[in-house]
């Protein structure tokens, strides 16, 4: 069966140099929202433009509600798709004011019937006071959240969103994201959202694509991207643990030379062919190894790091490998840097990501 | 399913329009280049190429170190410090602008001339027994030198003070505590910063220079425009014509290349206004010294010319009977609304089609078409008709009776010479567009059309005024085109004015000159603020 919005073996480029080759992903029905993930300069970016049909495609095919819309020889002219993309700079009309700018995307043809009137947006993006402001006289947080109402009200089909919320500040930020996520939902209105913070991403999206050195490297839930990250790449990205050298005991038990057995379930197929008796890399995340002052485990801390809620140890073996742990801050005690630190044994990890030493 | 693709198909129309305009606006350099592959050397040999090379170089160097010298320093005095009238001068200084050197001329050689208005004004205010004696008696070539200074300098005035008042305060303080005075603070940091400005105004200056010729042609100095218009209007060479305007054009782009590499370097050298220079208050001797410089430059540029006018054409009312001022006023009037309205309407279609179209092509032959600017009136006027001439002979039909000498002509010329004018600053105004607004109006559903209908042309609406006003003064002051395209008993100020000055009546020329600065003036005025829009 079609999915709703397909992207197939796409290669997408802005300049000669510049590719992103042979992209796959997918939104399987009305309403889901997808995060596009990646350092900046990856060409996240492009991916929309091109989508919206700003951009040719260079290879491969994109289609919308069961048509395509992109393809070497086929290109629908971006005002006759239905989608929409808020952009990350100032794109607002300097000469309408930010109503104005709003109601704007009520006039474009062919859409569906909003759920929202403009004074009800108004409100949600906090944007009352300065209705009828012209864009010279609001900040570049206010712009945004101008250009972002004004993509959600033309009700799409697709909404595309760049880095939506780079400009808006941490606590209104939160606010706006639950709000955004609230509308798609009641309106059915998919969106890919382009983004380089993973936990926006991880918060908005129903599924989450890594974009790291022109491919796409991981698509999948943000539960398994956080858990199971597909490849070293992913892990680097994400800057979740660290790796470290253990041997493969059984299909629930591997070894290290300090930590000795952990036990666990392997949650993803990173390793092939699956060899007991094989030297792997383990990734150990903060929240998988467990604090214990009474364990005789014990590493040396190299540094701390206040979390506010938590603190993150990073502890070192005597090979030198580094390993964060992660321990609530309403611990009874501070532990000082080179102070000896206990870890509880035995060790369980929920679930074991390894992956091929070389 | 196949569906249309947006680069290639629905944009055809948009494409051929702009190619065709772009091409149409390249046909004076084109013709000339054509024409002027046979030579007539005889004539050349005759005349004196020498000779009029010469002269052409004389005045361009006098005229570059005058404009350059007026120019600058008032546009220093008057942004740096603060003097009884600096606020008025700030805006005065650019009514130069009204007034077309070739009058600025009929003004000097009535003033300076045996028993002229200088020997008058000497002998009865100071009593003098032989005024004539006390007059210096100025040769053709420094009459032109003074003509095309004192009517010139604005370009480069306007020009350095935009570049001053862009200029960081830190710079200047930065002298300061490194101990500078103030002339060192002007020749070490202030006009090293505005030099890209001020080389864009020296070329601006070089170009009106090299392509004037009511000026030249009123003192009988032998210049290459001159020389242009005889080979063709009394010798009927036009070969030689066609070859001397090639030399010509070759010797103006050098100037029109020097501008555009400024401007591109003028972006590096403007500094982000950090701190804005505080204005030094002059007491004294230098606050005089300062108030007599700018009210001379103000008084001989603009004063003297227009008040002579004023004074003649109310002391010999006689000339008005020769002239049919409702008509001439109606022939200005008519040119320049005609012109503006296909200046303006082409150079939106191609500066909208370059922008939504992204052709690297149109691109380039859009830029070689706005060399119409640097291209001097007289060769443009040649070029036209060398062309028609030629597509005449080569289809066998009779051009030159729709072309020659007629309304069309005189428009289809004027469009080649300003067209640059409005393409520039629409340009310029598209520039301050972010592109990404396009984009958005065209995922909102917005084709091409409504993208520049709601969103383009409300925001450029208010500077095409300006542009309009920019060409509506230079066709007003404009001379050569209409002097050679015109149709026949067709006269505009300009024209009128030249052909009574022409044959020595130069009493009878203040009427139409007069009415040609009053016109000019009042289009400045009406448009003073779009004047200083950079400052901000």
């Amino acid at each position: 069966m079609k999915k709703f919005f397909e992207v197939n073996d796409a290669t997408f480029s802005s300049n000669k140099e510049h590719n992103i080759r042979k992209i796959n992903f997918n939104i399987s029905k009305r309403g889901e929202i997808i995060c596009l993930l990646g350092p900046s300069g990856v060409g996240k970016t492009t991916i929309l433009r091109t989508i919206a049909g700003l951009e040719r495609l260079k290879s491969g095919e994109i289609w919308l509600s069961g048509q395509l819309i992109s393809s070497t020889n086929v290109s629908i002219n971006p005002e006759k798709r239905k989608i929409a993309l808020s952009f990350q700079d100032n794109c607002l009309f300097p000469h309408k004011n930010v109503l104005e700018n709003i109601t704007v995307g009520l006039q474009k043809e062919n859409t569906r019937n909003f759920l929202y009137s403009p004074n009800e947006i108004l409100k949600i993006f906090q944007l009352e006071k300065i209705k009828n402001k012209f864009p010279h006289e609001v900040s570049s947080g206010e712009a945004q959240r101008v250009s972002l109402a004004r993509s959600l009200i033309s009700s799409p089909d697709l909404l595309l969103l760049d880095e939506p919320f780079s400009n808006i500040d941490p606590i209104l930020k939160e606010e706006l994201q639950k709000s955004i996520k609230d509308i798609l939902k009641k309106t059915g209105t998919s969106a890919i959202i382009v983004t380089h913070d993973p936990n926006e991403a991880f918060y908005l999206a129903d599924k989450c694509g890594i974009i790291i050195n022109n491919s796409l490297e991981q698509f999948d839930t943000p539960y398994n991207i956080y858990h199971f990250p597909g490849t070293l790449n992913v892990v680097n990205f994400l800057k979740r643990g660290t790796l470290v050298n253990v041997r493969i005991l059984s299909k629930t038990q591997l070894k290290h030379h300090y930590l000795g057995i952990i036990n666990g379930k392997f949650g993803c197929s990173n390793l092939n062919p699956f060899n007991v008796g094989n030297s792997v890399k383990l990734l150990i995340q903060p929240e998988d190894l467990h604090h214990d002052d009474n364990s005789k485990l014990k590493l040396k801390i190299i540094d701390r790091k206040f979390r506010g809620t938590n603190f993150i140890y990073t502890l070192t073996t005597p090979k030198k490998e580094l390993i964060p742990v992660l321990v609530e801050s309403h611990h009874q005690h501070f532990h000082e840097k080179n102070e000896e630190f206990g870890i509880k044994t035995p060790i369980n990890i929920d679930h074991l990501v390894c992956f091929e030493k070389n | 399913m196949k569906y249309p693709n947006h680069f290639l198909d629905t944009n055809k129309t948009l494409y051929a329009f702009v190619f065709v305009i772009a091409i149409f606006s390249i046909i004076p350099l084109f013709s000339i280049i054509i024409n002027s592959t046979t030579l007539n050397y005889s004539y050349i040999e005759s005349s004196g190429l020498f000779e009029f090379f010469k002269n052409s170089l004389i005045i361009l160097f006098w005229v570059i170190i005058l404009t350059s010298f007026f120019g600058v320093f008032s546009a220093y005095l008057i942004t740096f410090y603060n003097f009884p009238g600096v606020s008025f001068f700030r805006y005065a200084l650019i009514l130069s602008f009204a007034i077309p050197p070739y009058i600025f001329g009929y003004s000097l050689s009535a003033f300076f001339e045996n028993y002229g208005i200088g020997y008058s004004f000497f002998t009865n205010f100071f009593k003098l027994d032989d005024a004539n004696s006390f007059l210096p008696n100025l040769t053709p070539i420094t009459n032109c030198i003074l003509s095309l200074s004192f009517t010139l300098y604005g370009y480069i005035y306007l020009l350095s003070k935009t570049s001053f008042l862009n200029q960081s305060g830190n710079l200047v303080d930065l002298g300061k505590s490194l101990g500078f005075n103030s002339f060192k603070k002007f020749t070490n940091i202030i006009i090293p910063s505005a030099r890209p400005a001020i080389f864009i105004g020296i070329s601006l200056v070089s170009m009106e220079t090299l392509a004037d010729f009511g000026t030249v042609s009123y003192f009988g100095v032998s210049t290459f425009t001159t020389e242009i218009y005889n080979s063709w209007f009394i010798f009927d060479d036009l070969k030689t014509s066609n070859f001397l305007s090639l030399f010509l054009l070759i010797f103006v782009l050098i100037f029109f290349i020097i501008e555009k590499i400024s401007r591109k370097n003028s972006k590096f050298h403007k500094l982000k206004n950090d701190s804005k220079n505080k204005r030094l208050q002059l007491n004294g001797f230098s606050a005089l010294a300062a108030f007599l410089f700018c009210f001379s430059l103000f008084f001989i540029s603009f004063i003297f010319p227009f008040s002579q006018m004023i004074f003649w054409s109310y002391k010999f009312p006689e000339y008005y009977k020769n002239l049919n001022l409702i008509r001439l006023n109606l022939n200005t009037f008519t040119l320049i609304l005609f012109t503006s309205f296909f200046i303006i309407i082409f150079s939106f279609i191609v500066n909208f089609g370059n922008r939504a179209l992204k052709s690297k092509f149109l691109n380039l032959i859009s830029t070689l078409s706005i060399s119409g600017y640097a291209i001097p009136g007289i060769i443009i006027s040649v070029s036209i008709i060398s062309f028609i001439s030629l597509m005449s002979n080569l289809f066998d039909v009779n051009l030159k009776s729709i072309f020659i000498g007629t309304f069309y002509g005189l428009i289809i010329g004027y469009f080649f010479r300003f067209y640059s004018i409005s393409y520039n600053s629409i340009k310029s105004d598209y520039l301050k567009i972010n592109y990404s607004i396009d984009e958005s109006a065209y995922l909102l559903g917005f084709n091409k059309f409504k993208t520049f209908s709601e969103i383009h042309w409300p925001i450029m609406k208010k500077n095409t005024f300006f542009i309009f006003v920019l060409i509506s003064i230079e066709i007003t002051k404009e001379l050569p085109i209409t002097l050679i395209l015109r149709p026949f008993n067709f006269d505009t100020f300009s024209t009128k004015a030249y052909h009574f000055a022409s044959q020595d009546l130069i009493e009878a020329a203040s009427i139409p000159s007069m009415f040609l600065i009053f016109w000019a003036s009042i289009l400045i005025l009406i448009s003073f603020k779009s004047f200083f829009d950079d400052e901000k």
